[in-house]
């Protein structure tokens, strides 16, 4: 069964009949973990890198931001038994349009906030497919941990 | 060369429905009359239909339900139901899969819809009226890939190899390798619909805003609407986000990059609320 993960939204699953997927990757991000041994992954698709921009939206929909979406991801596979030490990471996204003068590059900055946050956690990206002017899709499988792509004007890739 | 055949098949698209047109026209005109508009639209089956629909959806959270197409003027007033009118009309030119851009059935009214939501944000953000046409030409601006859609699919390798040289966005690639690109295929659809010509403008230019006149405020809010729509990859298919981000028309409104990202939020919250319309492909 294929689970659907709008924008600003999470899913996680332990149910190997369960493929995650999310659409729509511009400039907002993917993130997707995987307990290989507890066989529990989870997606997250966030929009924004910081939650100061806006703290009360952030308390309403915490998920639309980097900061405060990230946290959430992690503790729901907790719960489904998953251990930080076994997560395997991968992260897609963060694209933008072509823009010498950086202005109108969110994906970026969605980017380097994650990288904060994990730089602070002690958390290794095991993969990623980041940035250019591509769109992407992301499909994460329970039963396996694989994590297909498919990126526009490229095709179809496992990362 | 391609030329001829693409503006060929410009012709062979159905025409702009000539009930729309006229309701259009009684709804910019503040002398109308609500039985005038209501004779012409309730002709059209389909139309009407889905203006019921739109009316009744979540949207609106209007308290009671509307049955005809008198109560909803009544409570949403002219502005709206012009907006409810032209979404139901030129939604059927949105139905098909685009198999040339590679967006999926849907995906390129979900794009135009998007853009819509961000067009108003803008403006409301950045000029003190909105400009009349601005849904119209904001939920058009891509018209032009409907067409195109046929005649890009031959060409998508060379437009990508040519893209990823990185001297050309997406829409100069188009142009030099099929001697025309989107926004002019979709200017002239909106020409041979009899359109008015700040609509005409507004889609030609929707990525070369810097070619505006500088009383056109319609333009650079669509062009900048489009942008964000993309950068959210919103209805967007094999040319993803390969198009120009323009600094200086951001700092033609005194916009920066954190103004980006609350318009973003902005939008979100009017999205969720906009599935009904979505749901009219």
């Amino acid at each position: 069964m294929k689970i659907n993960i709008g924008i600003a939204d999470v899913k996680v699953s332990d149910d190997p009949g369960v493929t995650l997927v999310t659409h729509s990757l511009g400039s907002c991000i993917g993130l997707a973990v995987y307990d290989p041994v507890a066989k529990v992954g989870g997606l997250l698709h966030y929009m924004l890198p910081e939650s100061d921009l806006d703290p009360k939206k952030a308390k309403n929909r915490p998920l639309m931001f980097a900061d405060t979406g990230i946290p959430i991801l992690f503790k729901s596979c907790y719960k489904l038994g998953a251990v930080k030490g076994r997560m395997i990471v991968k992260v897609a996204g963060g694209s933008q349009v072509m823009d010498a003068s950086g202005v109108f590059n969110i994906g970026k900055r969605n980017y380097a906030a994650l990288r904060k946050i994990f730089w602070r956690n002690k958390v290794i990206i095991d993969a990623e497919d980041i940035g250019g002017t591509s769109n992407r899709t992301m499909w994460l499988s329970i039963a396996t941990g694989e994590l297909s792509l498919k990126v526009s004007g490229q095709g179809y890739k496992v990362l | 060369m391609d030329i001829e055949a693409i503006i060929k098949s410009i012709k062979k698209l159905p025409p702009f429905p000539d009930v729309a047109t006229k309701a259009l026209k009684i709804l910019d005109d503040p002398d109308a009359s609500a039985d005038q508009l209501i004779s012409i639209i309730q002709y059209d089956q389909a139309i009407t239909a889905n203006v019921l629909k739109l009316c009744n959806s979540a949207y609106y959270g209007l308290r009671r339900k509307v049955r005809s197409l008198r109560e909803g003027l009544v409570l949403l007033g002219n502005a709206e139901l012009k907006n409810i009118i032209l979404a139901s009309t030129v939604v059927k030119f949105f139905h098909k899969e685009n198999k040339g851009y590679d967006l999926a059935r849907g995906e390129l009214w979900r794009h135009a819809v998007a853009t819509g939501i961000i067009s108003k944000i803008i403006s409301d953000r950045v000029t003190e009226s909105e400009p009349p046409s601005l849904f119209t030409a904001a939920l058009l601006h891509d018209i032009g890939k409907v067409v195109l859609g046929s005649f890009v699919d031959r060409y998508f390798e060379q437009i990508i190899a040519l893209v990823k040289e990185g001297k050309h966005s997406f829409l100069e690639a188009e142009r030099e390798l099929l001697g025309i690109d989107h926004a002019e295929v979709g200017a002239k659809v909106a020409e041979s619909w009899n359109f008015p010509e700040d609509i005409v403008q507004a889609i030609r230019l929707h990525h070369r805003p810097e070619g505006a006149s500088d009383d056109d405020p319609l333009t650079p809010i669509i062009y900048l609407a489009n942008i964000v729509t993309l950068s959210m990859g919103i209805g967007v298919g094999r040319d993803g986000l390969s198009y120009r981000g323009k600094e200086e028309i951001m700092k033609r409104y005194g916009l920066k990059a954190k103004d980006l990202q609350e318009i973003v939020i902005d939008f979100y919250d009017e999205y969720n609320k906009v599935q009904n319309i979505l749901g009219l492909v």
